[in-house]
């Protein structure tokens, strides 16, 4: 982690609107390479979750908050869609919105109480209220959410034509709402704002004697951060037409963790990446471990294990990432220092 | 209602055995230690395998997991703690977390993931106002008072303990007294893990043994931990019982909401006693 805010790098460099708009080409284009190789149906998969791990991203990368309660956002906005669709009107969009207004109000609620902790207590006590969260969904709530079982649902058409059970519209939807998300945050992350976000995670005493109210900024992040990841989450929801309390379960936290760290911490392309990297793993790694322990005829760990030792292996030798670890390697060339 | 209090001490004394070492880490080595679910799981399944070796002796299967499980935690203390010292807290949890899903798939994949079941080794009740209370619960929180105690002289009076206790405080003084503080930290990293494994061992009977043990038993320790205060023995013992009580008489009335219980009330904590931790 550099001390100064960086401002040769791609994370830091301000987006002028013609290269924000190069950087979505960019993107677009990658995802586009991506879906050549993937089916497509995973793809619209994999750019639900993207757009949870670049929300993810803002709360840890940027402003250094580490939570083990991010799904609590993303299991309310999945459920709150859910159930504007069960029981209110069919539209995807409104539903979508709702999901993230019931997000975004508890969000603010608890933002007032978590956003006081930082270190291990922030951790833990996301945890909690994620717990709590996946609980009443499961036991209190399941008069209306169905408990275990699940609640299925489905939704009209976006402006009567785009069909969201259709591969590709399903696709195409995913896809210009990640590409969104990483616009509104690119611009959000490098704008004084962001800077701000960022030297919190550098130093917080600092940024308070500078006459800042750091509460009110960390306050907001953690609303937006929750807020995107109910966006995510609702997704979910229109795509699959089916949630379950594994939406809200804590323990899909590690998943954003993991996806998070390898890419790189705080760069959105290091999100994206990390991101796409965890996908491939977690889908790939069940079907191959199988045939691998069929062809060498022994047992072999499933895949938490070797989950397990990839963590263990970022956090002793990539901390950076992979994004970071080849910015460092270009910085040296190009200026002669790492950082 | 006193089936339910010796219920609540019950699950309060394990959850005290288990929360010992993580507020031990916690407090000298500023570590949230998720790898402590992975002691406790495995200790419990290499202890139900020794049953068998061992016809079903409890105390000697329970002696021989102990000392197996020694090494195993002096091997993550090695080369996982102690890498980790003066780190980033996100750093710590991160790996500790790696650690535990290694262990967690180990033990999937040599006992498989069906709970084993174990039987209640004494077995034998005493009638007490007209209901039948197990022995087996009346000697676990015996043992988890005699633990409290114990600690307590352990802390107070043995050297090592006033060690531990003056780092807690101050462990940079502690250094600049010429003492190898990493030496004492591991001593009691191991001693944490020991009897997080005594208490998986001890609450095996009550429960199922299953992979993912470990985990749940982490959230409610975490509670503990933070409800006690980190580093807090004494409040780490009230914390347990409290909690525990919570859980029975919550379990009591609405089975399902025990453990969300408990989390309301670390989050009561939290809210209302502002977390000098860092």
């Amino acid at each position: 982690m550099t001390a100064a805010p960086d401002t040769r790098g791609v994370a830091v460099r301000p987006a002028s609107p013609w290269g924000l708009a190069r950087e979505v080409a960019f993107i677009a284009a990658g995802l586009l390479l991506l879906s050549l190789v993937i089916k497509v149906h995973w793809m619209t998969n994999f750019m639900v979750f993207f757009i949870l791990v670049l929300s993810f991203d803002l709360l840890y990368g940027f402003m250094g908050h580490l939570s083990f309660g991010h799904m609590l956002y993303f299991g309310a906005g999945a459920y709150g869609t859910a159930l504007w669709l069960v029981f209110g009107s069919k539209s995807p969009l409104i539903a979508l919105a709702a999901g993230m207004l019931v997000a975004a109000l508890l969000a603010a609620g608890l933002g007032r109480i978590v956003m006081r902790t930082h270190g291990a207590p922030f951790a833990l006590i996301n945890m909690a209220f994620n717990e709590i969260g996946h609980f009443m969904i499961q036991s209190p709530l399941s008069g209306v959410t169905q408990g275990e079982d699940g609640l299925s649902c489905s939704a009209d058409n976006i402006f009567g034509v785009i069909n969201l059970y259709k591969d590709g519209w399903a696709f195409g939807f995913a896809a210009v709402m990640l590409l969104a998300v990483f616009a509104l945050l690119r611009v959000l992350t490098a704008s004084p704002y962001g800077i701000l976000v960022r030297s919190i995670k550098e130093n917080e005493q600092r940024v308070k004697f500078l006459g800042y109210n750091t509460f009110r900024y960390k306050w907001v992040t953690f609303v937006i951060a929750s807020t995107v990841a109910a966006l995510s989450g609702g997704m979910f929801t229109l795509v699959q037409g089916f949630v379950s309390p594994r939406v809200i379960s804590p323990f899909g936290n590690v998943d954003v963790i993991f996806a998070v760290l390898i890419g790189g911490a705080g760069n959105l392309y290091g999100a994206l990446i990390g991101g796409t990297v965890f996908m491939l793993i977690k889908n790939f790694l069940p079907v191959l471990i199988p045939e691998l322990a069929n062809m060498l005829n022994m047992r072999l760990p499933q895949w938490e294990m070797w989950l397990g030792i990839v963590l263990l292996v970022i956090v002793f030798s990539v901390r950076k990432g992979i994004v970071g670890a080849v910015l460092a390697k270009w910085r040296l060339r190009a200026y002669g220092s790492p950082t | 209602m006193i089936q339910t209090v010796i219920y609540g001490f019950t699950i309060g004394a394990i959850l005290y055995f288990f929360s010992v070492g993580l507020s031990l880490t916690f407090g000298t080595m500023h570590i949230i230690n998720f790898a402590h679910g992975m002691v406790y799981a495995l200790g419990v399944y290499l202890f139900i395998t020794f049953m068998g070796y061992f016809g079903n002796s409890f105390l000697l299967s329970l002696v021989v997991s102990l000392m197996a499980m020694l090494p195993v935690a002096y091997v993550v203390e090695r080369f996982v703690i102690r890498r980790l010292y003066g780190e980033s807290l996100d750093y710590a949890i991160i790996a500790t977390y790696g650690v535990l899903l290694i262990g967690t798939d180990f033990i999937k994949l040599i006992w498989g993931t069906t709970p084993y079941p174990v039987n209640d080794p004494i077995g034998l009740a005493v009638p007490l106002a007209g209901l039948d209370l197990p022995v087996y619960r009346i000697v676990i929180v015996i043992s988890a008072v005699l633990l409290f105690l114990a600690l307590r002289l352990f802390f107070k009076r043995s050297i090592i303990g006033q060690i531990v206790i003056a780092s807690l405080e101050d462990s940079d003084g502690v250094r600049c007294l010429g003492l190898d503080v990493n030496r004492y930290f591991s001593i009691i990293f191991v001693l944490g893990s020991a009897l997080a494994v005594l208490g998986g061992i001890l609450y095996a009977p009550i429960s199922t043994a299953e992979p993912y043990m470990g985990f749940h038993i982490l959230l409610l320790a975490f509670a503990v931990v933070i409800v006690g205060g980190m580093g807090n023995l004494n409040g780490t013992f009230v914390a347990a019982m409290v909690l525990g009580m919570v859980m029975a008489i919550t379990g009591r009335f609405w089975s399902q909401a025990a453990n969300a219980m408990v989390f309301v009330v670390m989050a009561l904590v939290i809210i209302f006693r502002p977390m000098e931790a860092e």
